[in-house]
């Protein structure tokens, strides 16, 4: 895998509704983008809330834009953390990136063959936070699809 | 009749193949009827704005209830809504050709928005979608896709 194109980016999606659908059972929000955070595809699950759509792509574009999962993002903005390698330190960037940078779980950045960030996926709709059932696993589960 | 993931997903696909014939990398974007966001493609070849450009045409085009090229009226100097483009439409808002809205049934169910190609490119290949929506959810067959 050199670059994402749009037929990996449907196959992931399918991978990640079906996980949401089949086991999380809770529609939601996907996006895929490329390695420079632009949008490549999204898709929206009928009854999922609308404000999921931009979550789902504004995760995709921070994992990207960082080159690591959301999930680590959330954790320099988590007060119990401070003190500890990696904890609240970053607050002002809240906001940062044309307010598009986005700290909830659920993106994660996707590596290419020669270990470079190729994309990113993001989910939004399912609790996020960690956990069997949340954005993140979702994503994962989109991910998977590329090595099937 | 409300525009459905499985629905957007299928004429994504045609409106994509279409796209190929003409040779064109796009971006299509379809919205709900009340303009947000159920699914958006962007080809490969296709530029990075052509995505964002697709969903504001799809959005005008959704709750307008109009072409997006037809909103241009409203911003004639001698009509009442002159200087409706200054205001703050959730920047959305564009008068640029190539969103339709979705018809089924007499009533709109959505919008599409093509972004990629020349300005008649974009609208015809639109037009080829939309037609698709009507088809898709006029003939009893075609419900199953709901």
């Amino acid at each position: 895998m050199k670059e994402l194109t749009l037929e990996m980016a449907e196959k992931m999606l399918e991978a990640a509704e079906r996980w949401a659908s089949d086991i999380a059972r809770i529609p939601c929000s996907t996006a895929v983008v490329d390695k420079a955070g632009a949008l490549i595809a999204v898709h929206r699950m009928d009854g999922a809330a609308i404000a999921t759509t931009e979550i789902a792509i504004e995760k995709a574009w921070s994992a990207v834009a960082f080159k690591i999962p959301t999930l680590m993002m959330s954790r320099w903005l988590d007060p119990r953390t401070v003190g500890e390698p990696l904890g609240d330190h970053a607050f002002g960037m809240v906001g940062r990136g044309k307010g598009r940078l986005c700290f909830i779980p659920g993106g994660i950045p996707i590596t290419g063959d020669d270990g470079e960030i190729i994309g990113g996926i993001g989910n939004s709709g399912v609790p996020s936070g960690v956990g069997d059932i949340s954005d993140t696993s979702v994503s994962q589960a989109g991910i998977s699809a590329l090595y099937d | 009749m409300v525009m459905t993931l499985n629905i957007a997903k299928k004429i994504l696909s045609i409106g994509k193949e279409e796209a190929r014939k003409l040779g064109v990398p796009c971006s299509i974007a379809i919205v709900d009827d009340k303009g947000w966001l159920v699914a958006l493609h962007r080809m490969d070849g296709a530029l990075s704005p052509t995505a964002d450009i697709a969903r504001d045409k799809a959005w005008t085009a959704a709750v307008f209830k109009m072409p997006s090229s037809d909103v241009t009226r409203f911003g004639n100097p001698t009509s009442p809504g002159f200087g409706f483009n200054t205001q703050n439409w959730n920047d959305r808002l564009t008068t640029i050709a190539g969103g339709l809205p979705a018809e089924a049934g007499g009533k709109v169910i959505g919008g599409v928005g093509v972004c990629g190609g020349t300005t008649e490119q974009d609208v015809s290949l639109c037009q080829a979608v939309v037609e698709v929506i009507s088809q898709l959810t006029s003939n009893k067959s075609g419900s199953r896709l709901t």
